[in-house]
């Protein structure tokens, strides 16, 4: 009796870690995929990293200047894009004046798709901004972080005109800019190289401008020591941080709706983990012995 | 008659130098008060007391068009009857006349740095060896007293930076170790350097992958060719290539970046060089897919799965494709070897490869196995800087755990 | 049929072509990894061209050209020649006999970037991190914590997880100076990872792998993050489920 029961949980564990893959996918397409359906939001806390990226922008006065640099590309969308339509949001709210630039080409793209969707509110339709007065956009400019440097010194190095071919010194927005010394905030959205790390070596460090980023979840932990040191002002990490940021900004919404997904997938992932933690131990206790 | 002439005269002038030495003091008087006390035309008798000591200098360690303003605060700043609310700072190149406001700052503050631009045709132009005037300006709820004009002052460039002395330390420092020691390593004095896990398991992949006679699949990252991770792989897959070259074991080397399949070709072929098979070298063996990264990672599975490669060893700059390439290294059965810089990365290649060279250790292995004395006399110098750093932080916790505050200000860097 | 409802399928398609690889390697999956493969080429090349070499080389050649032509004067703008000729070395890769003219280009590249970084590096990421980590140690104990929640269970659970964050915060300065430490020396080359020097290396790969650790579910929470943003566009956008 006593070794057909130790067979069966040999036999049990074994077949456990030695499970088909698909099945685990399918286990994951499901735990994501199911609780889309039920727009279910989850109240969080706004943890202190992202707080200090809402105090940021609301300590502005109006009509101050916010340099907000697009790096990245569609692969980093579903992360990031909430991120955008947020600080547009509050920017627009508090009266700021935007200007869009990307280190990478398809970043000045995902400007103009963030602006479509945050000109749909009513609050900042009524406000009726506009392109050139209330924001521009500067378009992409090849040189990574030799850009960044270039435009501590003047803008017109890096962007003689906007992404429409207009010369900055047409743009009424841009009359007052010269460098970093006219901008009182950069929010930089980042998925990888160039990104914060080089607007916080470059601009940063050199030109002591003010700082806060919104970064993919991969890069977030590597920002964590400018924190520390105060380089960065704060950092929302992944689609977690842009949720928390919508709920600072009272305005929930597509990071906020993805959450329950993210949930359920993340307690599925660690209910496999701890499972496979378990038969891996209980397998290498039984050859042991 | 002469006497009394001369008695007069003394006294008409004894009269005439009173009253001239009266006016002259009324003057000074009165220039003293305009000076320390022009109020506005309100109310003099409410103005606040003005500041004074205004003294203006060239602001230290910029390019030379910028001045530094500093003044002693207002008597009635956060105190009397009449409290300032900012100060005004105005500047004129004529101690007389045309003083026009540069700035406002708040109470309290005693310091103003007036920065200029350095082009001409700039409206704030601040140009240098120009004399300036500077006067300052109390102000309290619309009234106003001015201080008397400062010293003149002109900005100068300086050739020196002495705020950011600290990085200019480090950098004589470093250099001077990756000097010293790649001389050491030219001149063929022996550099240890510690023997690294996953080394050796590289030499034990290739026979596995020959015994198989499966090709080996190398993958140099998706970096470009400055990156230091590429210029590490580079290395080893130099001496992967002449091991390949032994075993007669087919490689594959699909390249992301078309600048680094010219390298890696190079390194290939120096590889077959240097195991005396020049012939057996393929040129197909190295090519490039695309920039793209999820593009590059779909064509790499590709190939893992058709070729069924025994081996696949992973060096160099991963971004997020690293896992989607460990993942299916592990479906197709290869023994994997990882090593990357990029820290987000390693986690992924830790858990789903069999070895793994964790961030400098790409480095060193590079330098373990090509035995090129610029680099093992790179990582010699890493090595006592990192040193340097261990005894910095244990000075400074213990002088900060002892409120001695000055070590900190050692590594302080200004603008 | 608009042009956007077409793009929509074929987007949804082909997500669904690179899904069927999670299956297994088939034809379908093939076709649409050989169409990313070449469309990125092709996206790639012209992003290059008219992002990188006209404005870059191109538009200021011409300016130069034009303030020549026009006000006789030799206009700073020229020496992006050296840029373009450094170009050109590059491609002679392609001629054999006079490929190692590239390397010229190469080395350009390569000191031209370690000089831009050395001094940011040494700054931002080395001098600046030193700073940062110099801080006072602590040794005043901390507080202890007694939770009340109602059940004995979750008292219990309540009070031996509090005051464990409590040490980890009160000490947290320690953690980070000995992680610091003790990873610096794992990175340590010179010297084998031996007695009490390999027991610092030690504690260092503890850091380390926990740091992974982090790292790790940081980097799911991403990869989670995308394939939902994929789910959302094929349920929501393309079927229109919700």
């Amino acid at each position: 009796m006593n070794e057909t029961t130790n067979q069966e949980k040999k036999t049990f564990w074994e077949k456990l870690l030695s499970i088909d893959r698909r099945i685990i996918f399918l286990f994951i397409a499901v735990a994501i995929s199911v609780p889309l359906f039920f727009k279910t939001s989850l109240d969080m806390p706004v943890s202190p990293v992202v707080q200090e990226v809402y105090n940021a922008i609301e300590k502005l006065e109006a009509g101050s200047k916010v340099l907000v640099s697009f790096d990245y590309d569609p692969g980093s969308m579903p992360e990031l894009q909430p991120m955008a339509e947020s600080f547009f949001r509050h920017c627009f709210r508090n009266n700021l004046k935007v200007i869009i630039m990307g280190l990478w080409p398809q970043g000045p793209l995902q400007a103009n798709i963030a602006l479509d969707q945050v000109f749909k509110d009513e609050d900042i339709k009524a406000k009726n901004l506009q392109y050139g007065i209330d924001y521009v956009n500067l378009g992409f400019t090849a040189g990574n972080e030799v850009v960044i440097d270039r435009m501590g010194h003047d803008f017109r190095e890096s962007y003689p005109a906007d992404s429409r071919g207009t010369p900055l010194s047409e743009i009424p927005l841009m009359r007052g800019v010269r460098n970093y010394d006219n901008i009182d905030l950069i929010l930089n959205l980042s998925a990888g190289y160039p990104g914060t790390m080089e607007w916080v070596q470059y601009a940063v460090d050199v030109f002591h401008v003010k700082l806060a980023a919104g970064n993919t979840a991969v890069q977030a932990p590597s920002m964590y020591p400018y924190i520390q040191t105060g380089q960065l002002a704060g950092v929302l990490g992944g689609m977690k941080g842009g949720a928390e940021y919508e709920i600072a900004l009272k305005r929930p919404a597509k990071a906020v709706s993805y959450m329950f997904s993210q949930a359920i997938a993340h307690g599925v992932i660690c209910l496999f983990i701890i499972i496979g933690n378990i038969a891996f131990f209980s397998l290498r206790k039984k050859k042991t012995s | 008659m002469k006497e009394k002439l001369v008695f007069g005269n003394k006294v008409l002038l004894i009269f005439f130098l009173l009253l001239l030495f009266l006016f002259l003091g009324i003057n000074i008087t009165f220039a003293q008060e305009a000076g320390e006390a022009k109020a506005s035309v309100d109310s003099l008798a409410q103005a606040p007391a003005p500041p004074t000591n205004v003294v203006a200098r060239d602001a230290p360690n910029d390019n030379g068009h910028a001045l530094v303003v500093t003044w002693t605060l207002s008597p009635d700043d956060g105190a009397g009857k009449n409290n300032v609310v900012s100060y005004e700072i105005l500047r004129s190149d004529n101690p007389d006349t045309g003083f026009v406001v540069k700035g406002v700052v708040a109470l309290g503050i005693s310091q103003y740095e007036d920065k200029g631009a350095k082009e001409k045709g700039d409206k704030n132009y601040l140009p240098s060896h120009k004399d300036f005037y500077y006067r300052v300006r109390a102000r309290a709820d619309g009234i106003f007293s001015e201080s008397v004009v400062s010293a003149p002052a002109y900005a100068y460039g300086q050739w020196f930076h002495f705020g950011k002395s600290p990085i200019f330390i480090g950098s004589v420092i470093f250099t001077f170790f990756v000097v010293l020691f790649i001389n050491m390593a030219k001149k063929g004095k022996e550099l240890y350097v510690r023997p690294i896990a996953g080394i050796d398991a590289v030499d034990e992949a290739i026979g596995r992958a020959t015994e198989m006679g499966r090709p080996i699949l190398y993958i140099v990252g998706l970096g470009s060719a400055a990156d230091l991770g590429t210029i590490a792989s580079l290395t080893i897959l130099n001496r992967v290539a002449k091991k390949v070259a032994e075993y007669q074991t087919p490689i594959l080397v699909p390249c992301a970046d078309p600048i680094v399949m010219t390298v890696a070709q190079e390194s290939v072929k120096a590889g077959y060089y240097d195991a005396g098979r020049p012939d057996a070298y393929k040129e197909d063996s190295v090519w490039y897919i695309t920039s793209m990264q999820f593009a590059y990672v779909s064509a790499v599975n590709g190939l893992m799965l058709r070729e069924r490669t025994a081996t696949n060893i992973y060096m160099g700059v991963f971004y997020a494709e690293s896992l989607l390439l460990a993942e299916t290294g592990n479906v197709a059965g290869s023994i994997q070897i990882s090593g990357t810089d990029q820290v987000a990365q390693i986690p992924f290649f830790v858990a789903a490869t069999d070895y793994t060279l964790i961030g400098e250790e790409l480095y060193a292995a590079s330098a373990y196995l090509g035995k090129e004395p610029l680099l093992l006399g790179a990582i010699k110098a890493q090595d006592w800087g990192k040193i340097l750093i261990m005894i910095s932080l244990v000075l400074g916790v213990l002088a900060a755990s002892f409120h001695f505050d000055f070590f900190v200000k050692l590594f302080q860097v200004k603008m | 049929m608009s042009s956007e409802v077409i793009g929509i399928w074929i987007g949804a398609i082909l997500t669904l072509g690179i899904f069927s690889f999670l299956y297994k390697d088939n034809p379908f999956y093939k076709f649409s990894e050989a169409l990313f493969v070449g469309i990125s080429a092709g996206y790639w090349f012209v992003v290059t061209f008219w992002q990188y070499f006209v404005p870059k080389f191109w538009d200021n050649l011409s300016l130069a050209y034009s303030e020549l032509l026009t006000k006789g004067r030799v206009d700073y703008h020229w020496i992006y020649l050296v840029g373009g000729f450094f170009g050109v070395l590059m491609l002679l890769r392609l001629v054999p006999k006079i490929g190692w003219l590239s390397r010229w280009s190469l080395a350009f590249i390569v000191g031209t970037t370690a000089g831009l970084q050395f001094t940011r590096y040494l700054e931002s990421n080395g001098i600046l991190q030193v700073k940062g980590t110099i801080m006072p140690l602590d040794l005043t104990y901390p507080k202890p914590f007694i939770a009340h929640t109602g059940f004995i269970i979750t008292d219990i659970l309540g009070t031996i997880w509090c005051n464990l964050l409590n040490i980890l915060y009160t000490y947290s300065h320690w953690v980070l100076v000995v992680g610091t430490f003790c990873g610096l020396i794992y990175f340590f080359f010179s010297k084998e990872h031996k007695g009490v020097f390999g027991g610092a290396a030690r504690v260092g790969v503890w850091f380390l792998m926990i740091t992974f650790g982090a790292l790790f579910g940081y980097t799911v929470m991403s990869r989670m993050s995308l394939l939902i943003g994929r789910m959302d566009y094929l349920f929501g956008i393309w079927l229109g489920l919700y």
